[in-house]
């Protein structure tokens, strides 16, 4: 992804001279879990919804998992030297001179901060990331310009990681700056759509339980990945199943901060349900630029040109 | 009932193409049925929901007569439906270069036109395509704009905004209220993007305005004006009706067409390992 890194490095130098720097202010995320610490009540919509709506960021110093020392970071990376770790190092967010807090693991539950990942996905995803010069479909959905998924769009990563929340009568809107999706959630009470429509980013349903807004997610189709980017380490291209059910949670605990939690329930990819928690800062100043992903898409044609380009030489050198 | 509603539509738009069109065109005043339209809480018209086109803007914007499709093997199911200009006067002033390359798109429609690969549509051919949108109005301020197409959005800003720091696919909208019309003035659009399927096309240096008027709890007026001085000699109108979709439980599906489109974009490029299974050799004829 070095062309797609490269030009939002381009960006954000227009960004840090078009505006000041923004300290994220973020509160330690992860393994502090969200307990609600305030009594903040946040105002309503006309509608009667507790109003999140905002220009939100999510970057974190904390890693996706608690690292293990059986770990090939590189893999996962598609990057020999990478750490795999967090979005911080290394990653552009740093010009931006927030205060980072770094905690344990994104991943809460199970206890030890690591996803309970079934072997045969392991495998799958290691076949996927060992042959992504072979067909478009090894590449993550991200790579693709498909989706970075849901919830994996809101996981943290290096770039591009600005989110608008907008309400309006019975609808909460989330803008994702990353493939440029507008993700509609209706918060009236209508059921999922029949079992029969499978979708990339599933079918979200919310409602209100006080001041949290969760968000029931069914209907995957078994094309998309629970993760896409290389922030999320091991769980990066683990695959997604029919069976997915994902609960989020948004709890806005304050001014400036959302506490997000994610459940995430596979029986045929995880041997038991994981939870996530982060932080969403609020971040006003922060500029969402379109992310014409497919359009300028050369990574996956000039991989697959580079794989074709070895197996001509592999080919000549058989023969000689 | 969706049936019903679902019909009523249809004798609606068949009216339209039977005559009722002209009484279309005319300005928004004076127009507004003695209906009370519903208006939000901060008063303003009440735009919020999920509408489409019901014309063949999207194939060609000016007149034009049913024609067979490009792929000989679809027949009438992808042959071109006949529709009536939604442009004022018909005439789109392109400057002769510009007249030539229109008709050189035209010709090369399946090579060059966007939408072909699911690139992102631009404003305003995002509106009358042949996908919903869905419109979402905050409390005193953004709207949001989102497109089944494609996953393609954008967030109008009310008010005052800086100049675009980069040009956009989607370009960058900028609204206000003109009485009870919105009014979304759009530009830093890049140069990629067409306004149809018939070629029609612009430069860097498109300016689009739009106006949504409710028409009647049902129906939006949709009124665009269009200038590109590197191209057009002056600017020119497009004007039709948007639809509110009666369907009970109306919602923007997944339209993830990237894809779609891998297969004609990168097949080439893909390993062979024997188990393909081609594709029929479609004989194509265009235009």
């Amino acid at each position: 992804m070095r062309i797609r890194g490269f030009v939002s490095l381009a960006i954000a130098t227009i960004v840090i001279s078009a505006c000041a720097p923004v300290a994220g202010g973020e509160k330690p995320a992860g393994t502090d879990g969200a307990g609600p610490a305030t009594k903040w009540t946040p105002s309503r919509t006309p509608d009667g919804q507790p109003d999140i709506q905002g220009i939100w960021t999510n970057y974190t110093n904390t890693p996706f998992e608690v690292f293990d020392e059986k770990d090939q970071p590189g893999l996962y990376a598609g990057d020999p030297d990478g750490t795999g770790r967090g979005t911080g190092p290394g990653f552009i967010n740093d010009s931006f001179e927030r205060k980072l807090s770094k905690g344990r693991s994104l991943v809460v539950d199970p206890p030890n901060g690591r996803v309970p990942i079934m072997p045969w996905a392991e495998e799958k995803r290691n076949y996927r990331l060992g042959h992504i010069q072979d067909d478009w479909v090894n590449f993550t959905p991200w790579e693709r310009c498909i989706t970075r998924g849901v919830p994996g769009g809101l996981f943290p990563t290096g770039y591009g990681s600005g989110y608008q929340i907008l309400q309006g009568p019975g609808y909460v809107a989330i803008v994702y700056e990353m493939i440029h999706e507008a993700r509609m959630i209706p918060v009236d009470g209508r059921r999922h759509v029949g079992s029969g429509i499978r979708l990339w980013n599933g079918d979200s349903r919310g409602h209100w339980e006080g001041n949290t807004l969760v968000v029931d997610i069914t209907n995957y189709n078994d094309k998309g990945n629970i993760a896409t980017n290389a922030a999320s380490q091991r769980v990066r291209s683990i695959p997604q199943s029919e069976d997915l059910h994902a609960v989020e949670r948004f709890t806005r605990v304050d001014e400036n901060t959302i506490n997000y939690e994610v459940v995430v329930d596979d029986p045929k990819v995880f041997t038991a349900p994981w939870k996530l928690a982060m932080s969403l800062n609020r971040e006003p100043q922060y500029q969402l630029f379109e992310y014409a992903c497919h359009e300028g898409n050369l990574a996956v044609p000039n991989t697959l040109s580079a794989g074709r380009a070895k197996d001509k030489a592999a080919a000549r050198a058989g023969t000689q | 009932m969706n049936w019903m509603k679902g019909a009523s539509i249809a004798v609606v738009s068949a009216g339209l193409a039977l005559g009722i069109s002209q009484m279309m065109r005319q300005p928004a005043e004076g127009q507004v049925p003695n209906v009370k339209l519903s208006r939000t809480a901060d008063g303003k018209p009440d735009l919020n929901g999920i509408w489409q086109a019901m014309g063949t803007a999207y194939w060609d914007l000016q007149d034009h007569h049913a024609r067979s499709g490009p792929v000989l093997e679809l027949g009438t199911i992808a042959a071109v439906p006949a529709g009536l200009s939604v442009v004022e006067g018909n005439e789109i002033p392109y400057q002769p270069w510009a007249a030539a390359k229109k008709k050189e798109n035209y010709e090369n429609w399946l090579s060059r036109d966007p939408e072909v690969k699911c690139y992102l549509p631009g404003i305003p051919r995002a509106t009358y395509m042949p996908y919903p949108f869905q419109i979402l109005q905050t409390h005193n301020n953004d709207i949001l704009m989102a497109y089944e197409y494609a996953s393609a959005s954008r967030v109008i800003k009310m008010g005052k905004t800086e100049p675009p720091p980069v040009d956009t696919w989607m370009g960058q909208s900028t609204g206000r209220w003109d009485g009870d019309t919105l009014v979304v003035d759009t530009i830093g659009f890049n140069d990629q993007t067409w306004f149809d399927r018939a070629g029609n096309f612009h430069s860097e240096a498109l300016h689009v305005t739009e106006r949504f008027t409710r028409k009647s709890p049902d129906v939006l007026d949709y009124q665009v004006t269009i200038e590109d001085p590197k191209v057009f000699t002056h600017p020119w109108k497009i004007q039709m009706p948007l639809y509110r979709r009666q369907d009970q439980n109306a919602q923007l599906m997944e339209f993830k067409c990237v894809e779609f489109v891998e297969e004609l974009m990168y097949g080439h490029l893909r390993k062979k390992t024997g188990d393909e299974k081609p594709f029929a050799a479609a004989r194509m004829r265009w235009p």
